[in-house]
């Protein structure tokens, strides 16, 4: 059996490209755990499309030895953790399993939102922050000041801090021996009654649902009865082991203090909710691990095959992906203009992105996407309360008592040059400052009250837009608020076409019709016959554009019998025809009615 | 009984090259070229194979400008294709002509020779406008060319204008109009212009003033009032014909009548097939002196399937005011409720306001039809 003491669990958390999965690798590289020739890059994140953005979406964990200089063997393990504020809740059952963290920053870029969001949780979660400077190989680095600004703005001391370049693999030895110095082993008793904490859990078509667990009490073996004390599921363990970077190293058991998986013929990864404890079916722990909460989709989109007939196929993956991903729900939905597809929740707009990306990817669908819609609480006059996560469903106004829409606390950290613009940008959507504090260097962290609604409606890429992509941002779900909201319906031809309403505070009701109705004047070809475009609000028409009917196409010469010309612009009007939507009698390309939908100033 | 057939020659020479020309066809002066390409278009249809299978309707030189060929040359091809081919007695035999190319001995050779019916590229009545189109005439040399042509014993002549030209409104169309009308040709086919990849038009684009849409479709509806009043019958999108001068050569193309086309880059639709020659005029010639170029050398181009020729039948066939047949079932009412198109007696035909944007209902009319 291990001994505790040289047992170190950790995580890595960053922001984005900040070099979390590189580091990651070497660390591997450099226990020899994963030879040189065998390592893949970033071998942790292993989704394809993870790989491509260079972000981590899942969580993993990797056990490795480290012989130390000390002269010992270290069991170290290491729990990757998905970088982004849609995965908070994931992220913070990962830091669960830990006992430390290693907080890595950019030395040309310092302290970002992000990293700050995760340092935060990490010391919610009792863990002991190791910063790591990275990128010391270029130019720019500057180690002097963002060892000040780890100081200042985290107030943890960086004297110690590796500088390394994971890139490069300089420095990679001092990291281990900090992790082995700074961060303290596990404490825990092997003999008490099971607690295991479950902090990612993935379908394997082979093994069925594979869960990876961090003991805190007690010992998990093959054969093992457990029961998950949320769920209530209850299985025989048919396999018990940690994790090599080359795959599943069964062991039959583990105990107090480590880290690993374990398979049961689990069929579901709903039966094995993250953040749920498992223990003993016949010898119980007396209470679960604290912290345990049901995540909850916060953005909503209807997601429909461009290729009605493709239905099934949609069906089909989005179990596929649900298998694997228990934060993400879909529903059937109809819709008069689309035809049959899905509502789909998601945690947050990178969420909602990297589904749909799969989808179009994994699955080579063609998609057709709503507008996303967050969930509103609806008090209708009746006293019922309702949550709404489809402009279609939403009520007319005399039926609604109260309507409320969900606040976030929002964090935006940027060089002060630009703190000017960001209030601005959140003044107009509606954001209430909370206050703002100059840290290190010329840096700001600004603090804000934001309906989610205005952060799905582009308000990323304005901020990136705006601070020339210096700013980031972070926030967390703060319940929700009363507000005056309306429901925008667009007309085109005088018919309602549903996938395009959306809700919209009535403040800015105006602004937005005209744009949309501009866009979609832009956006849909001219037909034969005029086409009117409408925005109205319960009935009330209160933008009008007209699509102008074709008026004329070329009426050239067909020379000496050659008609080869005039039967290919007839082949690629066909083509194009194929490509198109018929929203009521209108008809337009996926790419206009994506243009239209795009959120965006 | 014979099978109908038609019957093109390519000329692919011409004075000068219009600014707004991406056909095959160069300006040449090689006497000896044109002709080697005289005996390699004679060498062509000496070698088609049961010739006399055939009743041949019309015989249409095309080009470039046929008349730079010069008029011996010209009925020199004409009387071989009369040996070789059955021609009906009637047979409309037409010539294209740039005013600058003839003289009167030149036409009146020509009409000596059999050919009935002569189309002269007027194209603009404008000087100014000609120039830019970098054309070898002027307005006058367009007018005199019409005395000539008379003169010669031509009563069936066609003239074609352009509209949308860089640089001209309805008034200078409306000049145009009234000037080719006072000349009271057979048949006035107007086109609109093109402006094509690559040519001189398309270089210089931002250095000429083109209507736009709305000018544009002013100047169609000027020109279909115009001829319209003038007694010109609309009887296909770009064609007006005096009563009974219909072009035949042309309306072929539109009823898919089978038709041969001898010389470089020609087209033909035979046997169910549309292919063309090699469109490079010296291995042209040495492809015919091999021995090649008979129809059996296109023996591999693909018959058109029936879904393909259906197509063909209804695109083509909509260009003409008589319309196609065709099921009520496969005419949206969006067409008639708009006034696009008419139907009746199984017919389906585009009005006025459906020929401007023909290309998109022939887009409508052929994807109904595949479903």
């Amino acid at each position: 059996m291990t001994n505790i003491s040289k047992i170190r669990n950790f995580s890595i958390i960053a922001h984005i490209d900040h070099g979390k999965s590189t580091l990651a690798d070497r660390l591997l590289e450099y226990t020899e755990a994963v030879s040189k020739r065998e390592s893949v890059d970033r071998m942790l994140d292993s989704m394809e499309l993870e790989r491509e953005r260079g972000i981590t979406i899942k969580a993993r964990a990797v056990n490795f030895k480290y012989l130390a200089d000390d002269g010992e063997i270290y069991d170290m393990n290491l729990i990757d953790t998905p970088g982004h504020v849609d995965f908070n809740y994931e992220v913070s059952r990962s830091l669960q399993s830990c006992e430390g963290a290693l907080l890595v920053v950019d030395a040309t870029q310092g302290i970002q939102a992000q990293t700050l969001a995760n340092a935060y949780l990490a010391v919610d979660n009792d863990l002991e922050i190791l910063p790591v400077i990275n990128k010391m190989d270029l130019p720019s680095a500057n180690l002097e000041a963002t060892k000040e600004e780890i100081e200042e703005i985290i107030g943890i001391p960086a004297d110690e801090a590796p500088a390394i370049s994971a890139k490069m693999g300089t420095n990679i030895k001092d990291v281990l021996e900090q992790i082995i110095k700074v961060i303290p082993c596990p404490e825990g008793d092997g003999n008490a009654p099971l607690q295991a904490l479950i902090f990612d859990s993935y379908y394997d078509s082979y093994k069925g649902v594979v869960v990876y667990i961090r003991v805190k009490e007690g010992t998990v073996r093959v054969g093992d009865h457990v029961k998950m004390m949320h769920t209530g599921a209850s299985f025989e363990l048919v396999e018990v082991g940690t994790l090599s970077p080359f795959g599943f190293n069964p062991k039959g058991m583990l105990t107090a203090g480590e880290v690993g998986y374990f398979t049961a013929s689990i069929k579901s990864i709903a039966d094995t909710e993250v953040g749920d404890t498992v223990t003993l079916l016949d010898a119980p722990a007396d209470e679960p691990l604290p912290g345990f909460k049901k995540v909850l989709p916060m953005v909503y989109s209807g997601i429909y095959p461009s290729d009605g007939a493709r239905y099934e196929d949609l069906k089909d993956a989005l179990e596929k992906l649900r298998l694997n991903d228990s934060a993400f729900l879909f529903e059937p939905e109809t819709s008069a203009a689309l035809g049959f597809g899905f509502r789909c929740g998601f945690l947050g707009l990178l969420h909602m992105e990297i589904i749909q990306e799969r989808l179009e990817r994994e699955f080579n669908l063609d998609l057709i996407t709503t507008a996303p819609s967050v969930i509103y609480k609806i008090t209708y006059k009746s006293g019922e309360v309702r949550f709404i996560d489809n402009p279609t469903n939403y009520p007319s106004p005399d039926e609604i008592e109260e309507a409320a829409e969900p606040i976030v606390k929002a964090t935006v950290i940027t060089p002060t040059a630009y703190v000017g613009s960001i209030m601005e940008l959140c003044q107009d959507r509606r954001g209430i400052f909370i206050d703002m504090k100059y840290v290190a260097g010329d840096r700001a962290e600004l603090h804000y009250e934001l309906p989610l609604n205005e952060i799905i409606y582009d308000f990323f890429d304005s901020l990136k837009s705006k601070t020339k992509g210096y700013a980031s941002l972070d926030y967390e779900p703060d319940g929700y608020k009363a507000s005056k909201l309306i429901k925008l319906d667009f007309l085109l031809n005088g018919e309602n076409v549903d996938a395009l309403s959306f809700i919209v505070h009535s403040d800015k009701s105006y602004a937005r019709a005209r744009r949309i109705v501009e866009k979609l004047k832009d956006n849909i070809p001219r037909q034969l016959f005029e086409v009117p475009v409408q925005a109205a609000i319960g009935g009330k028409i209160i933008a009008r554009e007209t699509v102008r009917a074709l008026r004329k196409d070329v009426l050239a010469k067909c020379y000496g019998g050659d008609i080869t010309r005039k039967k290919k612009l007839l082949e690629k009007q066909k083509e194009g025809k194929k490509k198109m939507r018929s929203l009521g009698s209108v008809e337009l390309s996926k790419e206009a009615f994506m243009a239209v939908l795009k959120m965006d100033e | 009984m014979k099978k109908k057939l038609m019957l093109y020659f390519h000329i692919p020479f011409c004075l000068s090259k219009c600014a707004y020309c991406a056909f095959f066809s160069a300006p040449c002066t090689d006497e000896a070229l044109k002709a080697e390409y005289t005996d390699a278009l004679i060498r062509q249809l000496t070698s088609f194979e049961n010739a006399k299978d055939y009743s041949v309707s019309s015989v249409y030189f095309g080009g470039g400008t046929p008349t730079v060929l010069g008029p011996d040359r010209l009925v020199s091809v004409l009387s071989a294709a009369r040996e070789v081919f059955c021609l009906e007695e009637n047979a409309e035999i037409t010539v294209e002509a740039n005013p600058k190319t003839v003289t009167r001995d030149c036409l009146y050779s020509l009409r000596q020779g059999g050919f009935n019916r002569l189309s002269i590229g007027v194209q603009s009545f404008n000087n100014g406008t000609l120039k830019k189109l970098n054309r070898a005439h002027s307005a006058e040399d367009a007018v005199e060319c019409f005395a000539m042509a008379r003169s010669a014993g031509f009563d069936n002549i066609s003239a074609d204008l352009i509209f949308a030209l860089p640089d001209e409104d309805v008034s200078e169309l409306r000049h145009s109009l009234d000037s080719l009308i006072a000349l009271r040709p057979a048949h006035i086919s107007v086109y609109g212009l093109s402006i094509e990849a690559g040519t001189p038009l398309e270089q210089n684009y931002s250095s000429y003033s083109f209507p736009n849409e709305e000018e544009e479709e002013r100047q169609y509806e000027l020109v279909c009032r115009t001829l319209k009043a003038a007694g010109y019958g609309h009887y296909e999108i770009s064609n007006f014909a005096l009563p009974n001068k219909e072009a035949r050569h042309n309306t072929g193309y539109w009823e898919r009548t089978e038709y041969f086309g001898f010389g470089a880059a020609a087209h033909s639709f035979f046997k169910g097939k549309r292919f063309s020659s090699i469109a490079h005029t010296e291995r042209y010639i040495a492809l015919t002196k091999e021995g090649y170029l008979a129809p059996t050398d296109f023996d591999s181009s693909a018959v058109l399937s029936k879904t393909d020729a259906e197509e063909e039948r209804v695109m083509l066939g909509l260009r003409l005011s008589h319309g196609v047949e065709l099921d009520r079932g496969h005419v949206p009412d969006m067409l008639l409720r708009e006034g696009l198109a008419e139907y009746s007696e199984g017919r389906v035909r585009l009005t006025e306001k459906g020929f401007r944007v023909s290309n998109a209902i022939i887009g409508i009319l052929c994807e109904t039809d595949e479903k």
